[in-house]
């Protein structure tokens, strides 16, 4: 019921012209990306990341479940976001947004194509039980970027994440507590980031990580999702203003460098708790 | 954990009011100027006598909080009061709002509430004269008198049905805002008063909407001849500005923005003795926190004086 207030006509123009002349309205360069804080835990499988003023949170839970016909030694991945209302009063609660079908679709596109995390080696019993992943992402405050902040959220957690150890014997499974044997990590082949660009000035000028101000002014966006082996996973451009391939090929370059940095990040605070972890438990 | 427990005096009071042995076992209607402060999820009252008004609910058959806000009684009618809510308007508010969108026969202009409130063509001042009557041409050529994105002053003239506020520029103090910078608090610290149109000594008009919208101009004397003038009142041109008056527009807009951040009453008499307080810094500096918790304290200290006497 409650519309964001739209940016007037001065903001407008002020946010254009300074892109073109290399500012931005927080003082950042074109390339560079906000400062990112990624806090984990205490529940194994929770993070809450920070970028900028944008919160997201995600949480990973799992189940037994049975597998579909078709896969029957693959586990199931669910991803779940949700647009609350405490993020921004463009947000309704039970209404479901444009961009909230963007963000949950990309999510989708880059986790799940991408392959980051093995199914298979979620298989318990094929075609009986295998485990079911179901990552519940929420955004907490909305102030720009939503989806770059949603995935490192998503793949934090699903780092972070332990399932309970499973013996087989036959055909009898055997789910070990917590206090029988140490839950195991998921095996994550690799870390895809995204990386969101905004174009300005009908596709002349790109920048990084834009603001909530940057995107309601902006002409059109694109998405990268990229991993630190430079394999590009999915590119994203869903109407907007056209780029050139020049530029197109200069984003990815500059994309590439953003998603080695952010995976360094997301690394160091998943090894970071993985220490603290181990001297309370000492 | 956390632990949320009630201020040294509502609990000294609440021990009173158990000690008298009272029905009303947490209604404390006390005498003036003792307000009860409730957070959502307090207890009200369990008398079942009372009947819930905004902000209440019940809950196991007692009156509980929705809003964190003061209680308010009316004979057998609880209510709350939030502290801060969206702009809720009344009739006869002065408001400065921006026009979103064009319909037929109407502007809808954002005053930050819970709706655009509906400017309709037939309560703008046509070019020509009071007297003139609409015609199709006008309503063809509406964006010649408002466009998206034009700042106006209006009054509110009443609401519609579904809570909406209309209204109304009749006069030839309302109408498209020229020649300033909007600053945006928030609305309860604009209280209703007598005038909402200020002129500072320096040079500077001041529109302070209710809904937290105000406007910072260059003083242009109002004529009468303005009304007939049919490229004055709806022209989109700024008059010609020096240096020194965009300085002191800019100089008033960060004072009122401080007195905003400070959540201080904003008024003329605030305004006025803030304004004072930041001649000893530069324009820039009014921006850094530390400056503008110096020269609101500085504006309190003058008021509270000028209170008392």
């Amino acid at each position: 019921m409650v519309r964001e207030t739209e940016p007037s006509n001065n903001e407008r123009e002020f946010v254009s012209k300074a892109v073109a002349e290399g500012l931005r309205v927080d003082g950042r360069a074109h390339n560079s990306v906000r400062s990112i804080k990624i806090v984990l835990g205490p529940e194994l499988g929770y993070a809450q990341v920070q970028l900028g003023k944008t919160r997201v949170m995600a949480s990973v839970s799992c189940e037994i479940v049975r597998p579909s016909a078709g896969n029957p030694t693959d586990g199931v991945l669910h991803f779940n976001t949700e647009f609350s209302p405490m993020a921004s009063p463009a947000f309704e609660f039970d209404r479901i947004s444009e961009e909230e079908v963007m963000v949950s679709r990309m999510l989708e596109k880059a986790l799940r194509r991408a392959r980051a995390v093995d199914t298979e080696g979620l298989c318990i019993v094929a075609g009986e039980k295998v485990w079911a992943i179901r990552v519940d992402t929420r955004v907490l405050d909305h102030e720009g970027n939503l989806l770059d902040c949603a995935c490192m959220a998503a793949m934090c957690a699903l780092l972070h994440f332990r399932r309970p150890d499973v013996t087989v014997i036959g055909e009898d499974v055997t789910i070990h507590t917590a206090e029988e044997k140490n839950p195991i990590a998921l095996s994550v082949h690799h870390i895809p980031v995204c990386v969101t660009f905004a174009c300005f000035n009908d596709g002349e000028h790109q920048v990084v990580d834009p603001l909530l101000l940057e995107e309601q002014v902006m002409d059109g966006s694109m998405t990268f999702v990229v991993n630190i082996h430079r394999e590009l996973c999915t590119l994203s451009k869903a109407g907007g203003t056209p780029v050139s391939p020049d530029q197109v090929m200069l984003c990815a370059s500059i994309a590439a460098v953003k998603s080695a940095e952010i995976t360094q990040l997301i690394r160091q605070a998943v090894a970071e708790d993985a220490k603290k972890r181990q001297t309370d438990k000492k | 954990m956390l632990e949320i427990s009630l201020p040294p005096r509502a609990q000294a009071r609440r021990a009173g009011t158990a000690a008298d042995g009272d029905d009303d076992d947490d209604v404390d209607m006390g005498g003036a100027g003792d307000r009860q402060l409730v957070t959502p999820g307090e207890t009200i009252t369990t008398d079942p006598a009372f009947m819930r008004g905004h902000g209440t609910f019940t809950h196991e058959q007692a009156l509980v909080a929705s809003v964190a806000g003061v209680v308010e009684r009316v004979n057998k009618l609880v209510s709350v009061r939030p502290l801060k809510s969206r702009y809720n308007g009344e009739i006869g508010d002065v408001v400065v709002g921006r026009i979103t969108e064009l319909g037929p026969k109407r502007w809808k202009v954002d005053i930050k509430g819970r709706q655009d409130a509906v400017l309709l063509l037939s309560s703008i001042n046509l070019p020509g004269g009071v007297q003139r009557r609409k015609s199709e041409s006008d309503e063809l050529q509406m964006r010649s008198f408002f466009a998206e994105g034009d700042l106006v002053s209006a009054e509110v003239q009443s609401f519609f049905q579904d809570g909406g506020a209309s209204l109304q520029t009749r006069n030839i103090k309302y109408g498209k805002l020229r020649n300033g910078s909007l600053v945006m608090v928030h609305s309860a610290q604009i209280k209703r008063s007598k005038s909402h149109f200020i002129v500072l000594s320096c040079g500077v008009d001041v529109v302070l909407g209710v809904n937290g919208y105000v406007w910072v101009s260059k003083h242009v004397p109002i004529t009468p001849e303005m009304e007939s003038d049919p490229e004055g009142l709806y022209s989109n041109q700024n008059e010609p500005m020096t240096e020194s008056e965009r300085e002191t527009i800019a100089r008033v807009c960060n004072v009122i923005a401080a007195l905003g951040r400070q959540n201080c009453e904003i008024h003329e008499s605030a305004i006025v003795y803030a304004y004072d307080a930041s001649l000893d810094y530069a324009v820039k500096e009014l921006l850094k926190v530390p400056v503008q918790e110096a020269i609101v304290s500085q504006a309190s200290a003058l008021l509270r004086q000028a209170a008392t006497q």
